[in-house]
């Protein structure tokens, strides 16, 4: 995996940094994905593999989204409880000053695990 | 203050970015909070989302009819289409959906639920029934739909103004 790399999906755009000791998934634009397992999920899986192999963290940084379907919240659960049930550790970070996401992400508590292997943060 | 948006949508997705640029303007200029401008712009592109899934557009010339009224204290969304059948497996999803949202006593629950099974389902699941949860949850509102003689679909959205 390079240091970083940048994907688009017409407003989305998700840029991959795997410089630091986590690989940081930055999520900017708007979201308005068709189907739940175009682009995103399989990206979400590929990031998550290679974290595992590189024995990092993903961190999942949707403060700067301004707008998201719910077919794009479907990966975000999915690539969550894969991780949860099996191997990897991810950070899901929101902005909770954003009232959307606040009530969109802060229910994906319920796939945190004590182990603080998955995490979901309402920052800012 | 009463007003209202009508807009005539074709059923290809490329035209969700416009649904959501014209939602979000109508809604601001309704002196609504940058919040509940969110809240119900999301409230219209699922809605419109689902149409154009679950629609039945054999002519060219079919539309969507989105018609989004503020009417303080309330606000409401109707998108209108064809549906594939009356009676049809589509209709009796939405039915099914619609009904079991109205089980749960706090929205919250149901979209909870929803989000667990949906994290249980095989990974190509293509459908995420999602939509619906989250109108009733993150945009408060009350669903209804009718379809009349002409088969055309109805499916409302009413919340109180947040």
């Amino acid at each position: 995996m390079g240091t970083m790399q940048t994907y688009e999906n017409n407003q989305l755009h998700v840029e991959v940094d795997a410089a630091g000791p986590a690989v940081t998934m930055r999520f900017l634009g708007k979201s308005m994905l068709r189907e739940p397992g175009e682009f995103l999920l399989p990206l979400l899986l590929k990031t998550l593999s290679e974290a595992i192999e590189g024995n990092k963290r993903i961190v999942l940084d949707f403060r700067d989204l301004a707008y998201m379907n719910s077919s794009t919240l479907t990966p975000v659960i999915k690539i969550l409880e894969r991780a949860r049930v099996g191997k990897g550790e991810i950070t899901l970070v929101y902005r909770k000053a954003l009232k959307w996401q606040d009530i969109s992400f802060s229910a994906l508590v319920i796939f945190q695990t004590p182990d603080g292997r998955i995490l979901i943060q309402g920052e800012g | 203050m009463e007003s209202q948006l009508d807009l005539r949508v074709k059923a290809d997705w490329s035209e969700m970015a416009r649904v959501n640029e014209e939602a979000g303007e109508y809604l601001a200029s309704c002196g609504l909070s940058a919040e509940a401008v969110q809240m119900y712009t999301m409230v219209v592109c699922e809605l419109v989302e689902n149409a154009i899934k679950y629609g039945n557009f054999v002519d060219e010339e079919d539309r969507i009819e989105v018609h989004v009224s503020v009417a303080s204290p309330t606000i409401s969304v109707q998108v209108t289409h064809h549906c594939r059948e009356t009676g049809g497996a589509a209709l009796r999803d939405l039915d099914r959906t619609v009904q079991w949202l109205r089980s749960y006593q706090a929205p919250f629950e149901a979209y909870v639920a929803r989000m667990k099974a949906i994290s249980r389902e095989p990974l190509d699941a293509g459908k995420s029934g999602l939509g619906l949860a989250r109108i009733t949850y993150e945009g408060r509102a009350l669903l209804d739909f009718y379809v009349d003689e002409n088969s055309m679909l109805s499916v409302s959205a009413v919340s109180s103004l947040a």
